[in-house]
């Protein structure tokens, strides 16, 4: 890794949004934070508290007001397909359908045509959307779109990748079979990972750490590491130390949940 | 009405049709007008048919619609231009705004005497004519659809690592297609609106001109003819925008009920 640091570090990142009509939004407080090269960091918090606006600073989408955010020591100053992205609304483009919405990065990388045909056949294969290439989005369940999501950013194999609740629409059973497909995917290109969840069982199991965001203003209220060891598989989840660590952070977010719905009353 | 077959529910869609030129020709054959005054629907139908194999018709048809055509095209053309710049460029939508809001509710047709001045009286001054007033609805429309699309979904193509000079053609485009072509659809009936009030007011060949001389010369078959045959070329021209908006947009939800 180069000199000037690896990973990602955020440092003092403020962001306020002033919508046209009525008043500015302090959204994100003097965020710090070091992200470590190849760590796999969950971001659990309450709604509203900044979670998505974080991710947005880090993808390059939003000017960054005051503080930095630097990648790999480069500080971020816009999008790009280092740092790959999912988003909480999959933005998927509706007149291409699956296979072309996978295509699409991959051209703009300029791949030679037979192995970007071949690789988009994998990753919609790793995703089970295979005998869906030829639909359009809008044909499609909330939880296979967000599927074609994730195959989009993963074809082109981004350092970084940034998840906005990857998995919120899916079912129990998929949703476990892309937890695994995710660890197995990580284990083969590993990636920083920044993941935004709701659930803290899913924080604790995919992570390396978790940090936890205060009520909006969003503020890094706590970093709990659950590190697990090593070659651990599902079957951690069965184990005292993970219902430790899953206790443990429910407490801290449901305090913040409380304080966010007192805040909006 | 909810449970007959589609093909039983579309004949019904046409009652309406019927009734009116059956209607048409019971009172024309009632004699409480003259052969003059109000030709029966046979009569101008039978006259059409006529028309249609002497071939002026069709030559007149071609005409118009070629017009209403072209302008069409360029208004298009022109639309999606603007409307997309409007959306995208402040400094160009502040200028355009004001210019917009006045000209589109505006009746347009006003400035036919202007375009016989400025362009004469034959083709170019015709086409120019249904071109101007093409051109509003789709500057609204495009202009509509570009400032929603979701910035998410421009995110998305930037950190796939689309330029922001693409952006235009690959994203802002295609995902404001469904509201350009409802310009589209708006602005086609316009066009041959336009295209045979300026062959009315410039005269010459072409439906509208053809519908002006029968009149002077007292052929009120052949102006219910002519009538007729713009009635059933707009709703064919009509008919074949639903179409291709069907095939084009085959991704968009609305297209997907069925
Ligand atoms: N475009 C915007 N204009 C004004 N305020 C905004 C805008 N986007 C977000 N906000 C505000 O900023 C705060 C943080 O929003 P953000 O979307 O980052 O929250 P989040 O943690 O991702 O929430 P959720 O878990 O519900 O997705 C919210 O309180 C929201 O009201
Ligand atoms: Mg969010």
């Amino acid at each position: 890794m180069g000199m000037g640091g690896s990973g990602i570090i955020f440092d003092e990142v403020c962001h306020t949004y002033r919508p046209r009509r009525g008043r500015p939004v302090l959204a994100l407080d003097k965020i710090s934070l070091d992200v470590r090269d190849r760590e796999f960091l969950a971001l659990l918090g309450p709604s509203g508290c900044g979670k998505s606006t974080l991710l947005y600073l880090l993808g390059g989408f939003m000017p960054i007001e005051s503080g930095s955010i630097t990648t790999h020591g480069k500080p971020v100053t816009g999008p790009g397909p280092d740092r790959g992205i999912v988003f909480q609304s999959f933005a998927l483009f509706p007149w291409k359908t699956v296979r072309q919405n996978v295509l699409y990065g991959l051209e703009k990388q300029g791949m030679p045509r037979a192995e970007r045909e071949q690789r988009t056949k994998e990753l919609l294969e790793l995703v089970h959307l295979s005998a869906f290439a030829d639909s359009y989005p809008s044909q499609l369940s909330g939880g296979m779109k967000q599927r074609v999501a994730i195959a989009r950013t993963l074809a082109v194999d981004p350092g970084i990748l940034l998840m906005d609740e990857p998995f919120g629409a899916l079912d129990a059973q998929t949703r476990a079979l892309m937890h695994e497909e995710l660890l197995a995917i990580m284990q083969r290109s590993p990636k920083t990972v920044v993941f935004v969840t709701h659930d803290v069982r899913e924080a604790v199991y995919l992570a390396d750490r978790v940090a936890v965001m205060s009520a909006r203003p969003g503020r890094i209220k706590e970093i709990v590491s659950t590190e697990k060891p090593a070659g651990a598989g599902s079957e951690f989840l069965q184990t005292p130390e993970f219902a430790e660590k899953v206790e443990h952070l429910w407490g801290l977010v449901r305090d913040e949940a409380i304080r966010a719905q007192d805040a909006a009353h | 009405m909810a449970r007959m077959n589609p093909i039983g529910r579309n004949l019904l869609g046409w009652v309406s049709v019927v009734v009116f030129l059956a209607a048409w020709e019971i009172l024309a054959r009632s004699h409480v007008f003259t052969e003059f005054l109000l030709p029966s629907f046979s009569a101008s139908f039978e006259r059409l048919v006529e028309d249609t194999l002497s071939g002026e018709l069709l030559r007149n048809l071609g005409l118009t619609l070629l017009r209403a055509f072209a302008g069409f095209a360029m208004g298009a053309v022109a639309g999606v231009v603007i409307g997309v710049c409007m959306a995208r460029m402040p400094l160009v939508r502040w200028f355009f705004d004001p210019i917009v809001s006045i000209g589109l509710p505006m009746p347009k047709i006003a400035f036919i005497p202007v375009f016989i001045l400025w362009f004469g009286v034959f083709d170019e001054s015709k086409i120019l004519m249904v071109a101007f007033n093409a051109l509003f609805p789709v500057v609204v429309a495009t202009m509509a659809g570009a400032e929603a699309v979701d910035r998410v979904m421009i995110w998305s193509a930037r950190s796939l690592g689309a330029s922001p000079r693409r952006l235009l053609f690959e994203i802002a485009i295609p995902a404001a297609l469904p509201e350009i072509f409802t310009g589209l659809q708006i602005a086609m009936p316009i066009a041959l609106i336009v295209a045979i009030v300026s062959e009315m007011a410039m005269g010459g060949e072409g439906l509208g001109g053809a519908l002006m001389t029968q009149m002077r010369f007292a052929d009120s078959r052949g102006v219910f003819s002519g009538i007729l045959a713009i009635g059933i070329a707009g709703s064919l021209v009509v008919k074949a925008m639903e179409l291709i908006r069907r095939r084009l947009l085959v991704w968009h939800q609305e297209t997907q009920s069925g």
